[in-house]
């Protein structure tokens, strides 16, 4: 028994030593990211560089929101990814309801269909969309990449709907159907009351989901007046000479919502992502 | 207040059983819209001569294939997919299997470890492309300081490495996905298969490979197929980091395509290119479809 527990004791030591290696590897390129930001200029490029800053400052944030038009990015930002994000809930739950609770011809096909337009790459769609909108006088507007980010958002709203409405027992339906309720009234006074919790996490991914996009914000927007966080940040780092202060603290102020939103979504997160393909 | 329900109209009347229109179609016409027109649209792109319709030729598929630069960057892509996925799965893997034990502040370390999937792929970038800087990075003065490195070390320019450190940036950035998903498999195994195995006598060895390997198979498939499809598609990473460069070195599809329509303004034939991506990408994903849309 000695034995066995000085086994478990260096396999414990095991364990934390590599847990406590990963969390290092975790963690040290934000803390590089926040140290970085909070010094200045000179000190960036310090040889050797300082770990920790000698003299902070938020002189950094401060140039960023006021010289650099941060604050419309993440204006434009949080319009285009809230309006996606909620459309495609709106839609998802309607398909996601359909899907759960209705068997007919043609769904398994109608399922997979969802499914592998999740799979489509982005880039199969910047072409074609920069000519269509151009040609409707959307290019470069926020309603141009609210309707691009719905390919990406609507497929994920939907099977996260669809997940969150299995789980509300078909005899609610069923008592308020015999009630005299109709179909429609039993989605709306019924169905989408008690999945409101599931609505309004998978409004907050579809929000991460458009809000952490690059590409397409790339292909379709140009004026600084319509660009986003994304696109602000990488296009400061295209910028002749960089100043890696404002850079980070740009970085951390655009990836500050999505590491907030995700930790507060934590437990969803495998079940939202994967399609239902896992359950919980 | 009276709400005349909208199937009890006359107009409206359907039955029940045909109720499901209602609710399915609305999406799946958006979808439709927004997502299959363009695609069609795309493919249609793709057989027109370059320079433009209404002719067809598959001349741009031809050209395609002949295409040196094609090659390479569909060589990257597939060592760049390989080994990030290998990697997540190794130290997602082992991640997991640690977090599963009993741990001191567990939700603390699967917090932390999740930091690095959650923030957008441009910031991931920009941060690590700081980290690496030759001279002012954090990166080379780690390695320096522990004594690993002789002299500071070009990552992201010389032909040799930039490749690998983009790997290096993917390991990091998209391990904890795989591990969460194998974390949720993990705590779905029953701990009386591994109590009832341990009175039998089995080995640590055996119990992983008699059952933590055969219980965790159906999320091992699920983690692949989507980190697959996701490694496939990653764009922003690449972009800020470096745009594919030196040369061609870090150049995969998504940034090649992107290239070749904005910057080059070759749309017929990036359209080819994508064309030819998303069908790689749905050949490898179509088990995965097929396996989901038939258990639901």
């Amino acid at each position: 028994m000695v034995g066995s527990s000085k086994r478990q004791f260096l396999l414990n030591i095991q364990s934390y030593g590599f847990l406590i290696l990963v969390s290092l590897y975790c963690i040290f390129p934000f803390i590089w990211m926040l140290s970085t930001s909070l010094k200045t200029e000179a000190e960036a490029f310090r040889m050797p560089p300082t770990w920790i800053p000698i003299k902070p400052t938020i002189h950094a944030y401060l140039y960023m929101l006021t010289k650099k038009n941060f604050g419309i990015y993440f204006l434009n930002s949080t319009i285009i990814s809230l309006a996606t994000a909620v459309l495609s809930t709106f839609f998802g739950a309607l398909a996601g309801y359909g899907f759960s609770r209705f068997i007919f011809r043609g769904r398994k096909f109608l399922i997979g269909f969802f499914l592998a337009t999740q799979m489509l790459p982005g880039v199969l769609l910047v072409g074609p969309y920069f000519k269509i909108l151009s040609k409707f006088g959307l290019y470069d507007t926020r309603t141009g990449l609210i309707i691009a980010f719905l390919t990406i958002c609507l497929p994920f709203s939907t099977w996260m709907m669809k997940g969150f409405i299995d789980r509300v027992p078909e005899a609610l339906d069923q008592a308020a159907l015999v009630d005299g309720c109709s179909r429609v009234g039993v989605f709306f006074r019924v169905i989408l009351p008690i999945s409101a919790p599931g609505m309004v996490a998978t409004i907050i991914f579809a929000f991460l989901l458009a809000w952490g996009d690059l590409l397409w914000v790339l292909c379709l927007t140009s004026t600084e007046s319509m660009i986003t966080v994304t696109l602000g940040i990488a296009r400061t780092v295209g910028e002749f000479r960089i100043i890696w202060p404002m850079l980070m603290s740009g970085a951390l102020m655009g990836g500050m919502p999505a590491i907030i939103l995700y930790l507060l979504l934590q437990r969803l997160l495998v079940q939202g992502l994967t399609a239902g393909a896992v359950k919980e | 207040m009276k709400i005349i329900p909208l199937a009890t109209m006359k107009f409206f009347r359907i039955k029940d059983q045909h109720m499901w229109t209602l609710f399915v179609l609305p999406g799946t016409l958006l979808l439709v819209l927004v997502l299959g027109f363009p695609a069609i649209q795309s493919i249609l792109y793709s057989i027109y001569p370059e320079g433009g319709g209404p002719s067809y030729t598959l001349n741009n598929y031809s050209v395609l294939f002949r295409d040196s630069v094609f090659r390479q960057v569909f060589g990257n892509t597939v060592l760049f997919v390989t080994l990030s996925v290998a990697s997540h799965v190794l130290l997602g893997l082992g991640v997991a299997l640690v977090l599963n034990m009993e741990i001191f502040a567990k939700p603390l370390f699967r917090l932390i470890a999740l930091l690095p999937w959650v923030v957008p792929d441009v910031v991931v970038g920009i941060i690590w492309r700081w980290m690496y800087d030759p001279v002012y990075g954090a990166f080379n003065d780690l390695l320096l300081r522990i004594g690993l490195i002789p002299a500071h070390v070009q990552w992201l320019s010389s032909p040799k490495l930039a490749l690998l450190s983009v790997i290096f940036v993917n390991l990091w950035r998209g391990f904890p996905f795989v591990m969460l998903i194998l974390l949720a498999g993990l705590q779905s195994i029953p701990r009386v298969l591994y109590e009832a195995a341990a009175i039998d006598g089995a080995s640590r060895w055996q119990l992983f490979v008699r059952i933590t390997l055969p219980g965790l198979k159906k999320m091992l498939v699920v983690a692949l197929a989507l980190d697959i499809v996701w490694e496939v598609r990653r764009f922003g990473l690449i972009q800020t980091m470096t745009q594919g460069g030196p040369g061609n070195i870090t150049e995969v599809l998504s940034t090649y395509i992107y290239k070749q329509y904005f910057q080059f303004f070759r749309f017929e034939y990036a359209s080819a290119v994508a064309v030819v991506m998303t069908a790689a990408l749905l050949m490898v994903s179509l088990p995965y479809i097929w396996m989901i849309s038939q258990e639901e």
